[in-house]
């Protein structure tokens, strides 16, 4: 039996059916005329083929659930443009092409574990934990004396993944790093 | 108040049987059929069921009212308020001009408005003439509705009519937007007998609705009326 999200169940990651296709809500926002109906805008992004609609949906209008699974999985290798994934307790691997990793290829470390979600036994893509911590591998050393507030380096950490630091992080260190919205650095990490 | 408003899809906070007011709009009509030729108001707004980044339960709404005049008069009222704010001129259209491929069915109507069209308004603009179905208390001549809004940064500014004041009218749109309130399962918007009254005695008259905190918003360059509110 299919759910439903009404336009006030809206929010950026659900996951809904439209015209028959997964989609991944990015951008909501609630309109209303002064004298009209109240309308919600939003932009959904194909969880297959990654493009973005734009739709428009009246109060009391609703969207089908997508029935997206959520699997558990550790990550194992990369081989060209694919990357596998171990379910830890079936043992089973799932190879997740490079188009639906969503730029999370960059912060893989070695068996990480990460959300592969699943729709119709495809996988459609991969979630990252919010924290992750990880050593620097790559920085310019900071400069000596150099006490301006908000100053800040780029640092490589992971598989790529570039963060903002401040000066005084070096490589080698590890940091924790939050990877939503691009990802983030939020501190040193002290053993 | 005794009722919260005429249009079907307001929401108002019930209180003890009696609502807290959308908008001045019912009390200065009454103080309009007075005699009072010129008024206005600015304060607290209260809508149920809006949020988000352009809307709150309470916001603060400007309205004045002017009698001997029609929305023409209104809309130099607002030119010269704008000019004082540095707000350029606004160029003037029509809904027509805006949409003239309007859908028939009133709810895709909208969806077309808000979807093709209000984005677009990013410059100071004057919207005139609105379909006679979206009159609201505003006078019909024809098709058209004497009725203006004010768009900038894609944003509704401002409501202005031509008031509307045949108190049979008033009461004939009031009940149809009651049988389209009942029949989406919602309780009615009792008819507030005063300001049917008040319509019926005063003059011809202009008014206009305008949203302080989205005017505050735009001119400080912010994206939320959260930032321009002291308590959002």
């Amino acid at each position: 039996m299919a759910s439903y999200y009404q336009t006030s169940d809206f929010r950026n990651g659900i996951k809904v059916v439209v015209d028959g296709n997964p989609y991944v809500m990015t951008y909501f926002q609630f309109v209303k005329p002064g004298k009209g109906t109240a309308f919600t805008r939003t932009k959904l992004k194909n969880l297959i083929s990654g493009a973005v609609i734009e739709r428009t949906y009246r109060t009391g209008e609703s969207l089908e659930r997508a029935d997206c699974e959520e699997r558990t999985m550790q990550f194992q290798y990369q081989d060209g443009d694919m990357y596998y994934f171990m379910d830890m307790e079936s043992f089973e691997t799932i190879g997740v092409a490079q188009e639906f990793m969503g730029g999370a290829e960059k912060y893989l470390l070695d068996a990480i574990e990460v959300q592969v979600m699943v729709y119709n036994e495809r996988p459609v893509g991969v979630e990252l934990p919010n924290f992750i911590e990880a050593e620097i591998t790559h920085c310019e050393p900071g400069v000596k004396g150099n006490t301006a507030q908000g100053a800040t380096k780029p640092a490589t950490i992971c598989q790529g993944a570039v963060v903002q630091v401040p000066l005084f992080v070096e490589e080698g260190e590890v940091i924790r790093v939050d990877t939503r919205e691009g990802g983030r650095y939020m501190s040193r990490v002290r053993d | 108040m005794a009722s919260p408003a005429l249009e079907e899809h307001l929401e108002a906070f019930a209180v003890g049987g009696r609502f807290l007011h959308t908008s001045p709009e019912f009390a200065l009509k009454r103080v309009l059929a007075m005699g009072l030729p010129r008024i206005f108001s600015i304060g607290p707004c209260y809508r149920d069921e809006e949020w988000g980044p352009l809307h709150g339960a309470e916001f603060t709404m400007l309205e004045w009212y002017r009698l001997g005049c029609g929305y023409e008069g209104i809309a130099d009222d607002l030119v010269r308020l704008l000019a004082k704010l540095g707000v350029p001129t606004p160029r003037r259209t029509t809904v027509e001009e805006l949409l003239p491929a309007r859908p028939e069915d009133p709810v895709e109507a909208q969806r077309a408005w808000v979807n093709d069209v209000e984005p677009k308004l990013i410059e100071p603009t004057l919207v005139f003439d609105y379909p006679a179905d979206e009159a609201a208390f505003s006078e019909v001549r024809g098709p058209i509705a004497e009725r203006f809004e004010l768009y900038w940064q894609g944003v509704e500014l401002a409501n202005a009519f031509t008031e509307l004041r045949d108190p049979k009218e008033l009461r004939a749109r009031w009940e149809k937007n009651n049988r389209a309130r009942a029949s989406a399962g919602r309780p009615p918007h009792p008819i507030d007998e005063r300001l049917v009254d008040a319509v019926a005695r005063h003059g011809r008259a202009g008014g206009i609705a305008l949203g302080v905190d989205r005017l505050v918003m735009l001119l400080l360059d912010h994206s939320s009326i959260d930032q321009v509110r002291v308590c959002g």
